[in-house]
């Protein structure tokens, strides 16, 4: 693995600004790896055998993606939407699992660690680099039972929903009073008052160049079911 | 694993803990030591200290009992210098100054040990003058029973940078004194700031190896420090002349001797006009005039600290400000007051 000052300017720099959740979100995966015993987590004989799962959406989140090299689209980061500052480091290969806890502590002791300087982020930021892991974080070992519809690997699974017959994967189906449905036909989405919509340059194709302008534009709806 | 039983079923059990008894102006200690065996006798006693309900401890494999629990944070917060008995009085350990010194607490650590729900240290301020034998620091669990895990981790957390608590010897050192100002020189005021300096050193330890006397000459202070140096001096005291009036001109005696790095100003009344300089490893101290007429000054919060081993710089005086105001009082009791407790 990488010197963690390299770590940390890449990360920030794919992140996009470098604050205190990068600092804490770089060394809590420098951790986590180091305990499930995998150094080198983006190479290739590594990458596959590790699961990370983050409990937050923050900062911390996309440090720990960047430095274990786990991807939402490789099945390899985990989100749990619990907002807790922690993620769960699993070795595929050994069933060894890790879950890394950011201390609320360390936030009250940046003073003690940095008091040399008076502006609170970059003190925060600072004290976060000179604070060892054990101020920092708490660890668990755990136990994590990986699903096999969880796993990597190609699609294992397909499932038609049987309200309006999109194509559900993964398991991913609801199943109400018998029926498979897909999440939306459930009602229990993110989204609402799904209305279904012609756009403006529909035949558009890579290697195309746009035809319409933003003027002409005209968005029709039509009913749908 | 704690159960509760009620007073009259404990008759023939062990006590989980050393029972606190206080009489307020009278007594306060251990009325019952742990492992004791409650008697009927016991019963009439153990009420009267509003006792009505008794513990049975029996630990799970990860548990431990706070005795334990303090032995391991005793043994974590010990450093150099620091000698402790596994011998918990209502669950405390004292930890002790093994030799004469200077008491070192590393603040940051301490506070993240005290950040552990289930452990507590208590010490008396950094940078505290102590005598082998004295209580520095005292260290418990809170809990009674609590399990293993977070007393290893506050273990870890105190053995980050080596040890939490330490007492540092106070060298001896060989002080050159230079007595600057052309009054002290030419004889027209008696100088005493040599006997006065003299004895601050002495009461260290230390040695004065020479006292030279100079006019406000930059020149001639400056030859009166490499005359110091070259008696094999490993600490310089320079009084007078720091102040801004023209006359004032040891600070550039120093600078004439060769002194590299320079720090004008403390944070600290009496001694702002303070001045730590160095020559490659040896400290030189410039004493404004305060040192005079007060009995206490910055001098008397360094000077312990830089025989001790620390190196004084701008940060050092700085973070001095806080508690760094002397508050004159009628009858001075330092070093049992404020002053200097905040660095």
């Amino acid at each position: 693995m990488d010197a963690f000052e390299v770590l940390l300017g890449n990360s920030a720099n794919a992140h996009g600004h470098l604050c205190p959740g990068q600092v804490v979100g770089v060394r809590m995966a420098m951790l986590g790896c180091r305990l499930i015993g995998l150094d080198e987590p983006t190479s290739h004989d590594q990458i596959k055998k590790l699961i990370v799962y983050v409990e937050m959406d923050r900062c911390t989140a996309d440090a720990v993606a960047h430095v274990t090299g786990v991807k939402l689209g490789r099945r390899s980061l985990k989100f749990m939407d619990y907002g807790i500052m922690a993620a769960t480091f699993v070795n595929l290969e050994t069933g060894k699992a890790y879950r890394v806890v950011s201390t609320e502590e360390a936030r009250s002791l940046a003073n003690a660690y940095a008091p040399e300087i008076a502006e609170k982020h970059p003190q925060q930021l600072e004290a976060y680099k000179r604070m060892p892991d054990s101020v920092l974080f708490r660890v668990q070992e755990v136990r994590v039972k990986i699903d096999e519809c969880d796993l990597p690997g190609p699609t294992r699974y397909k499932a038609p929903c049987s309200r309006c017959g999109q194509v559900v994967r993964d398991q991913r189906e609801v199943i109400k009073n018998g029926a498979v449905l897909c999440r939306p036909c459930t009602e229990d989405t993110y989204f609402s008052d799904a209305k279904e919509v012609t756009w403006p340059d529909m035949n558009w194709k890579p290697g195309n160049s746009r035809t319409q302008g933003r003027q002409d534009t005209k968005i029709t709806e039509t009913n749908c079911y | 694993m704690l159960k509760k039983i009620r007073l009259e079923e404990a008759i023939g059990t062990k006590l989980a803990h050393d029972m606190t008894e206080i009489r307020p102006g009278e007594f306060k200690g251990a009325a019952f030591q742990k492992g004791h065996t409650v008697c009927n006798e016991d019963l009439c006693r153990l009420q009267k200290m509003g006792k009505n309900h008794l513990y049975v401890v029996d630990l799970d494999e990860d548990e431990i009992h706070e005795d334990q629990a303090a032995a391991i944070l005793a043994d974590a917060l010990a450093g150099d210098g620091i000698v402790w008995k596994d011998e918990p009085r209502e669950g405390k350990i004292k930890l002790m100054a093994g030799r004469d010194g200077l008491f070192a607490v590393n603040t940051a650590v301490l506070a993240a040990f005290n950040m552990v729900d289930e452990v507590m240290c208590a010490t008396l301020h950094n940078h505290t003058i102590v005598k082998k034998g004295e209580l520095v620091a005292a260290t418990r669990a809170i809990p009674l029973t609590m399990k293993r895990a977070p007393i290893e981790r506050a273990a870890a957390i105190a053995r980050q940078n080596g040890a939490v608590l330490a007492v540092k010897p106070i060298r001896k050192a060989r002080v050159g004194l230079v007595v600057t100002g052309n009054e002290v020189y030419h004889g027209l005021i008696e100088d005493r700031f040599a006997p006065i300096l003299s004895e601050k050193v002495e009461t260290l330890g230390s040695q004065v190896a020479g006292v030279t006397f100079a006019p406000d000459d930059a020149g001639l202070i400056s030859k009166a420090i490499r005359s110091h140096l070259d008696r094999g001096c490993d600490l310089l005291m320079l009084s007078g002349g720091m102040s801004v009036d023209p006359d004032d001109v040891t600070r550039q005696g120093i600078r004439s001797a060769g002194a590299g790095e320079m720090h004008y100003g403390a944070s600290v009344l009496p001694g702002a006009m303070f001045l730590v300089a160095y020559l490659g490893d040896i400290p030189l101290l410039g004493i404004p005039a305060c040192g005079l007429f007060h009995r206490i000054t910055v001098l008397d919060l360094v000077l312990p600290r830089m025989l001790a081993g620390e190196k004084i710089g701008k940060a050092e005086l700085a973070f001095l400000g806080h508690g760094g105001l002397c508050k004159d009082c009628k009858q001075c009791v330092y070093p049992h007051c404020p002053f200097g407790k905040g660095a």
